[in-house]
């Protein structure tokens, strides 16, 4: 047979034919698998058509070989480049199909996660926690809400059967002294029991304080943040100065201040604070009562009685009026919230609904 | 407090108009409530501070009218013609306990009974008082005028003639004005006479000797109250008057005998009878004029300006202190009528008032250094963040809880004496019972089906060295995280709860959490007891979790050792242990942990599966060992020698091993 004889005429006869074959082959070839067995039947390593020629070629002599090879490798070289080209055109074309079909509902939900936020009266108590430690004010918050007769009314200037106490009608604990605290004043007299540099004091004492009061403006618990500065020479106008930056700082510089003698009976002189109102602007409005002002902060200077009580309760004179001086303000976080985010009910601070905790994004 | 202007300008000349007085009065301290009315008529409603009994009345407040406008203050007209017998030949007081009443002023009136003169009327309805008849009406007047109150007994009413001022007697009784039957228990001050007592010291008359339509003649009485009786015993009757509310509060111990002469010089100007001759004046201890010093510089280092002599002079005297200059400080002696006032700061407050708080200068006191939030502080932020960053909402509650509340086998709670009611009669013990779960329960009734709560709060609690209180976080987790439409809904459980728990103690850094089974209070079991879900109507289950906070930020770490990373790659090996359901994943990595070697680097569990092929009864746990040497590569026999060590194990522990 004349494939039998080895001669380069043989081989090279074969190779038209072959290359019709590919031609209509990859012709045929529509996906990679198609490709895959096309490289596989002229190009496999045992019985690829191609290779079985190249196997042929031992039995040539050499100048024969030599001819009848690089006619070979030509068409080797034409099969491979076309293969990959075609691969190429497949993927290109695997891809926009891909794209044609790989599309996304964008308006279906993306997966969140569960989204948490602290409660607003905790945002606004690390805000105000925040200005007054820009100011330089430790903060002073660990101690108890369960206290006693002493640490709430007595030190703070008002003894027993004193009217004051009916502006804070008070928790008592059953079988003994103990009541809940009525404001966080106490925190006032907690320091400077246990001041580690006395005579001097520059804190903030915010926590939670408890009133038997229970209507849309009190609730029976509620939070303040009480703050006190004592150090030889200070005054009244440094108290005006430093809630005047407070305020500023907490509501914008844009609302008017005003400062009005008041009473308490820790302080004196006493201050009431008023910001111009947020809600109406100063043109009087249902919020305000038509005033224009809005009661923010209660202060004063701190009132000897105050630093005696302290004295006398140390057993020596730390805090002497005579060479100290302090102020002290305290304001109700609760108000600072619902005149922000006019909230018109203290009660729902307390109420734990979901509905209302999750208004607010931080 | 009701000031009708018309009423003011007997007193004193203002040039202001009626919102502009109110504003100037705000500032001293008469905060403007209200402004009814206009020009002539307008009634200014001012806020008086309780402890500013003095301005409680028309007078007091044309007192600050005058400093606050440097214009004269007219004095009240206490003249009036005196007519027929001596007042004492009608009525003789006697006081009893001069500790209940230091001072007892009566006159004797005849009176022709009717109704007042519209003028009068009319101002008493604008301050907010009833007319009733001129004699009644006028002790109003005076007392809403300035400010003492006053009582008339029909004199034929008063048995013999004769008032007697004393404590009540046990089982002593009463009918006031108010026709309200009373029992005078306790420290009860009254004015009595032969037969009983005829009125309630300080608070109130009694109906037996009201003044009516036949009354002829009345003896009219101004005392001045001990505060503090006047206090207790208004407390103990639960009867608060105008009277009452200005005893308490300190009135004038030298009024008495003006607020009877200004009662008798109205009665004669209404033409509605006379005094009789003589003002019968109980008075065995008069109070001195309290007196104290003030020191201009004092006044000045307080207020944080310089105050000028002339104008402080000027406010002093103008409220009515007289001020005698010493060297280097004044002796002011104090007005009777200002029971507030006692020593130098209340007259420094008396200056920084009328010179204006808001007009005084700002300054910032300088700061000592820097500042910044404590380490527990810190993480006490730390956590709200953590647990606001895992999804979940803070809330708050009271600390009010129910004591039926408390769940099984709960320890006593401090208890209120005087709770607002039964449902908030003692202090919570635990952040979730009954607290997280009320909340559950009011969100579930909203519709909720999905929860994901956290509080930060204190716990109260009885001990030997008496009340305690201590700082904790709790969490509530229900139904789904996150539900999705791409996802099966899964339910939070026991392993949500631990895992927001161990989130905690990876952002805190606080090391490895140990977990022990038992020993978790009675409403657990070990999620929610059945009674507590039953108990609480709740239809899902719901996985809590509640810690103390500050043993929690107490093991937070800051700031953290950098250790170098590693230069080797790590090894990791995977392997399956089959053992009876009762085995835990602790206990397996323990014989883990101790087989390995130093080259184990870290254990963690994989997988549970207790389904077939897994025979019943048993359970299969996947670890994954990481080896790692961080200065050289390991080899692949090192690993090995290892892995058959920890093979060996925990097959002698009778566990069997898959995988390797």
């Amino acid at each position: 047979m004349a494939e039998s004889r080895a001669s380069s005429e043989g081989i090279v006869r074969e190779l038209p034919r072959l290359r019709q074959d590919f031609d209509a082959a990859l012709a045929g070839v529509r996906d990679g698998a198609g490709l895959q067995e096309l490289r596989t039947r002229f190009l496999g390593r045992k019985s690829g058509e191609l290779t079985l020629l190249f196997g042929r070629l031992g039995g040539l002599k050499n100048e024969e070989r030599r001819l009848a090879g690089a006619e070979l490798n030509t068409l080797k070289q034409e099969v491979e480049a076309r293969l990959e080209a075609r691969r190429a055109e497949l993927e290109a074309g695997d891809r926009e199909e891909r794209l044609r079909h790989d599309r996304v509902d964008v308006t279906l939900p993306g997966r969140v996660g569960p989204v948490g936020r602290r409660h607003p009266l905790t945002v606004v108590r690390e805000e105000l926690e925040d200005i007054f430690l820009s100011m330089g004010y430790e903060v002073y918050d660990s101690f108890p809400e369960v206290d006693d007769d002493f640490h709430c009314f007595e030190a703070l200037n008002m003894p027993p059967d004193h009217p004051a106490r009916d502006m804070q009608d008070t928790f008592y604990l059953e079988g003994g002294d103990r009541l809940l605290r009525t404001h966080t004043s106490t925190g006032q007299i907690r320091y400077m029991l246990s001041n580690p540099h006395p005579p001097r004091v520059r804190i903030i004492c915010p926590g939670k304080v408890y009133r038997r009061d229970d209507d849309i403006t009190h609730s029976p618990m509620f939070q303040q943040v009480e703050g006190l500065v004592v150090r030889a020479g200070i005054t009244l106008a440094d108290l005006k100065g430093t809630i005047e930056a407070f305020l500023h700082a907490l509501f914008g510089p844009q609302y008017p201040i005003r400062f009005r003698s008041s009473f308490f009976p820790y302080t004196e002189p006493s201050v009431e604070t008023d910001l111009g109102c947020i809600v109406c602007g100063g043109g009087g409005c249902r919020v305000c009562k038509q005033t224009g002002w809005l009661e923010i902060l209660g202060s004063g200077m701190v009132h000897p009685a105050v630093f005696e009580a302290v004295n006398r309760k140390l057993g020596k004179v730390v805090y002497d009026p005579e060479e100290v001086t302090g102020f002290a303000f305290g304001l109700g976080i609760e108000r600072v919230a619902m005149m922000r985010h006019g909230i018109d009910d203290i009660r729902l601070f307390y109420g734990s609904d979901l509905r209302f905790l999750e208004q607010f994004h931080r | 407090m009701k000031v009708p202007l018309s009423w003011l300008r007997e007193f004193v000349e203002f040039p202001a108009e009626p919102r502009q007085l109110g504003e100037d009065l705000t500032f001293v301290g008469l905060a403007l409530d209200g402004l009814e009315g206009r020009g002539a008529d307008a009634v200014l409603d001012l806020d008086v501070t309780t402890n500013r009994v003095d301005c409680m009345n028309v007078y007091g407040v044309a007192r600050e009218v005058s400093v606050l406008y440097d214009v004269p203050l007219r004095p009240l007209d206490l003249s009036f013609p005196e007519e027929g017998p001596p007042a004492d030949q009608a009525l003789d007081v006697t006081i009893e306990a001069p500790d209940l009443c230091p001072r007892f002023c009566a006159r004797v009136l005849d009176v022709r009974l009717g109704p007042s003169p519209a003028w009068l009327r009319d101002r008493l309805e604008a301050v907010g008082v009833r007319p009733i008849n001129n004699v009644v009406d006028l002790s109003n007047y005076v007392m809403m005028e300035m400010g003492h109150p006053s009582h008339a007994f029909d004199l034929a009413r008063v048995p013999d003639g004769r008032l007697i001022v004393r404590w009540a007697r046990p089982a002593e009784r009463l009918t006031t004005l108010d026709g309200v039957e009373r029992a005078l228990a306790g420290r009860v001050g009254v004015v009595g006479g032969t037969e009983g007592p005829l009125a309630l010291a300080g608070i109130m008359g009694g109906a037996s000797s009201e003044v009516s339509d036949d009354t002829r003649a009345v003896a009219l009485e101004a005392a001045w109250w001990d505060p503090l009786s006047i206090r207790r015993a208004s407390k103990a009757l639960g009867l608060h008057t105008e009277a009452s509310h200005r005893f308490e509060r300190g009135a004038d111990p030298e009024a008495p005998p003006a607020a009877t002469a200004r009662v008798a010089h109205l009665l004669a100007k209404i033409g509605a009878g006379a005094a009789r001759p003589g003002l019968i004046d109980r008075y065995p201890a008069p109070r001195p004029r309290r007196a104290t010093g003030l020191r201009l510089s004092r006044v000045s280092a307080m207020l944080g300006a310089p105050v000028a002599e002339p104008q402080a002079r000027q406010i002093l005297t103008g409220l009515g202190f007289s001020v005698k200059e010493q060297a280097g400080s004044w002796a002011v002696e104090i007005p009777s009528w200002r029971s507030d006032v006692s020593r130098e700061a209340d007259l420094v407050e008396e200056v920084g008032r009328h010179l204006g708080v808001d007009r005084l200068p700002s300054t910032v006191p300088a700061s000592r250094g820097a500042e910044g939030l404590r380490p527990r502080q810190s993480a006490t932020r730390a956590v709200r963040e953590a647990l606001a960053g895992a999804g979940l909402t803070e809330v708050i509650n009271y600390a009010f809880v129910s004591d039926a509340d408390a769940g099984p086998q709960a320890p006593p709670r401090l208890r209120l004496a005087n709770p607002l009611s039964e449902e908030q009669a003692a202090l919570r013990s635990s952040l979730v019972m009954p607290g997280l779960l009320g909340t559950l329960r009011a969100n579930l009734r909203h519709g909720r089906r999905d929860m994901r709560v956290f509080e930060l709060g204190r716990v109260f609690g009885a001990t030997p060295e008496g009340p305690a209180e201590e700082s904790r976080v709790a969490v509530l987790l229900m139904g789904a995280a996150a539900p999705h439409w791409s996802s099966e809904r899964r339910a939070a459980d026991f392993y949500d709860a631990k895992g927001v728990v161990e989130l905690l103690g990876r952002r805190l850094g606080v090391g490895a959490l140990t977990f022990v089974a038992g020993g978790a209070p009675g409403f657990l079991h070990p999620g929610l007891h059945p009674d507590v879900t039953e108990a609480w109507e709740l239809r899902d289950e719901a996985a809590v979790a509640e810690l103390e906070l500050d043993t929690l930020t107490a093991a937070a770490r800051a700031p953290v050792r950098f250790r170098p990373l590693p230069r080797s790659p790590a090894v990791e090996r995977d392997l399956s242990v089959i053992g009876n359901e009762g085995m835990t994943a602790a206990e397996v990595e323990a014989r883990v942990r101790k087989a390995a070697g130093e080259l184990l680097k870290d254990v963690s569990v994989l997988k549970r599966y207790a389904r077939p092929p897994i025979p019943a009864g048993r359970v299969s746990l996947t670890f994954g060992l990481v080896y790692q040497d961080p200065g050289r590569t390991l080899t692949g026999e090192e690993v090995q020698a290892s892995v058959d060590r920890v093979v060996a194990a925990l097959r002698a522990a009778g566990l069997e091993i898959r995988g390797e």
